[in-house]
């Protein structure tokens, strides 16, 4: 499993950097531009008092713009989880099944690995590097702090990350079981991606209608805290993420035991299992 | 199970669907011999080969693979054995050092380096060189390295030579002479007929998802059809030469050529040639390609 971990970490190298790079900047940018704005909070909530309440219910409280957390919120960490949740999207229905469809899952299996340690090295592998990359996208808030008159404990900024990272554990654990699952790795992402805007506009609609309020329940992005994560990790909404996660991980490790391993290409549907079988009585013929 | 026996298939049976792609194929491979797994695209061999390492499960049948049962002791059997798939894929981003790394590193790096430099330098490839840079047939001799490298007591190739040219076909053929010589068993699948020829001591020949049979590769050859050309110095009466039982005319040429099939033994026709003023006798033995091809054609027929 350490080998596999190790040359997962590996492809995810590029991943990595350019994922931490990007909200890197990003942080250093929204934090550099705290200074000018905090400066104009009468004016900005002018201005923000004409947004309509759909806009607000979606990024937060722009009453609070002034403050660190509520810059921070809205400008960041509001739709991080909609940004940063292709990244699991990609590398969950990835994990396995890309080297499946390229007919390199075949020649790996080849080899002395089962695939309780390929399916686990791979996702030790996806977790630590989403890992990796929240810790990079919180130096690039906290190094501008240095410079800047934003004065946000940087340990307690450390919690919004926790609280994302759970997210990210999930959709990815989602991708993966929907790769096992579904005929193709595109169509699979193409699913965890739809789950996840459907999850993001479930969540922000059911603040401003009742309507949506028991969809948004099975909805992750309801359990994301964003910066009120500072005032404190909502630990039985972390355990429910991690603990669903971990539903979907041991199904996937279920399927993945169970699969039957293609040479290349994409899956079908399978649909023609569904009729009756005619060659089972010449198999049954057979002297 | 007997501990000489390295596979033992009986009734093995696999679909896809509706499509039945082993009907229940049966065969033994003995410890350190070379076996040929002859037959058509589509015929079964790669799913064969598959189930024995547990890439897929048949859904019926007894499987047995060092003694091993492949669903419940896979990494038991790919410990001991190295795999060539049909359609070797690498990693386009690594180099060929670094695939072998990869793959060494799997099975806990016990591989002699030496022995693979060894292998590189004799099949002409330059595992420096990124993968995505490497033609079709220098790749396949990465996958026949990462099949050698750990010196396996057996071998399971799907068409191991598969995109390499004559020279380099021949080299590996030699290299899997050399495995079997050190003790290894080899198991190979081929529509090639001439490696199989020259390489296998005993061959499966598989249609349609059932082997149709297991036979000696000289055996099969001797069974088989002879094609004998015979130019006498004179003209002659060759009635006596037709009516042997043994032999068929095919062709002739006035009175001092003939074409005849001979099947079994040529002793009898020698004997009676004797008797006349030959020029010249040319006898051409069928390939396995034709013996092969028969098989196939019996089968179009029953379709």
């Amino acid at each position: 499993m350490v080998t596999v971990f190790r040359y997962t970490m590996k492809r995810f190298r590029g991943q990595i950097i350019g994922w931490g790079i990007g909200l890197f900047l990003l942080g250093l940018l929204l934090v550099s531009l705290f200074d000018e704005f905090a400066g104009q909070t009468e004016a900005l909530n002018e201005l923000l008092a004409v947004y309509p309440e759909e806009f607000t219910a979606f990024f937060g409280d722009f009453t609070n713009l002034g403050t660190p957390e509520g810059w921070l919120g809205i400008e960041f960490f509001s739709y991080m989880p909609l940004v940063l949740g292709i990244f699991p999207i990609l590398a969950g229905t990835g994990l396995l099944v890309s080297d499946e469809e390229s007919g390199r899952l075949d020649l790996i299996l080849g080899h002395p690995v089962t695939r309780s340690a390929l399916l686990f090295g791979r996702l030790f592998a996806f977790i630590a590097s989403s890992i990796l990359i929240c810790l990079i996208a919180w130096v690039g808030l906290v190094v501008p702090m240095f410079w800047s008159t934003m004065d946000a404990d940087i340990g307690e900024l450390l919690l919004p990350f926790v609280s994302l990272e759970a997210e990210v554990i999930l959709f990815g654990a989602i991708a993966i079981l929907l790769s096992l699952s579904l005929p193709s790795r595109r169509v699979a992402a193409m699913t965890a991606g739809i789950i996840l805007v459907a999850s993001f506009f479930i969540t922000g609609f059911a603040q401003i209608t009742d309507v949506l309020e028991g969809a948004a329940q099975f909805s992750p992005l309801t359990y994301y805290q964003s910066t009120d994560a500072m005032q404190g990790l909502n630990f039985n909404w972390l355990a429910g993420l991690l603990g669903v996660a971990i539903i979907f991980i041991l199904f996937s490790w279920w399927l993945f035991q169970r699969r039957e391993i293609r040479v290349g290409g994409e899956g079908g549907w399978n649909l023609t299992n569904l009729l009756p079988r005619r060659h089972e009585a010449e198999v049954n013929e057979r002297p | 199970m007997d501990d000489s026996i390295a596979i033992h298939i009986k009734g093995l049976i696999k679909s896809y669907g509706h499509v039945q792609a082993l009907r229940g194929v049966d065969l033994e491979v003995k410890q350190g011999e070379i076996f040929g797994f002859l037959g058509p695209n589509g015929a079964g061999k790669t799913t064969t080969i598959r189930c024995m390492l547990d890439l897929i499960r048949p859904q019926g049948g007894t499987l047995r693979v060092l003694g091993y049962d492949p669903q419940v002791d896979h990494v038991a059997i790919r410990v001991r054995s190295g795999y060539i798939p049909g359609e070797l894929q690498l990693d386009e981003n690594m180099t060929g050092q670094g695939a072998l790394t990869y793959f060494d590193s799997l099975r806990g790096g016990i591989v002699d380096w030496g022995y693979v430099n060894g292998l590189a330098e004799r099949l002409k490839v330059d595992l420096k060189r990124p993968i995505r840079n490497l033609s079709h047939g220098n790749k396949q001799k990465i996958g026949v390295i990462q099949g050698l490298m750990h010196r396996p007591e057996l071998l399971l190739l799907d068409e191991p030579t598969l995109g390499l040219d004559p020279l380099m076909q021949q080299e590996v053929l030699r290299l899997l002479r050399e495995a079997r010589a050190d003790g290894a068993t080899v198991f190979f699948s081929s529509h090639i007929i001439n490696e199989v020829e020259s390489l296998a001591e005993r061959v499966a020949i598989i249609r349609q998802g059932i082997v149709a049979e297991i036979v000696e590769v000289v055996a099969l050859q001797e069974r088989a059809l002879r094609r004998v050309q015979i130019r006498f110095s004179i003209p002659v009466d060759y009635q006596p030469i037709l009516q042997l039982p043994e032999v068929k005319l095919l062709g002739k040429d006035d009175q001092t050529g003939l074409l005849l099939q001979v099947i079994g033994e040529m002793d009898q026709l020698i004997k009676t040639l004797a008797n006349y003023p030959v020029a010249d006798l040319e006898t051409q033995r069928p390939s396995l390609e034709e013996i092969f091809l028969a098989y196939y054609k019996n089968d179009q027929e029953e379709i």
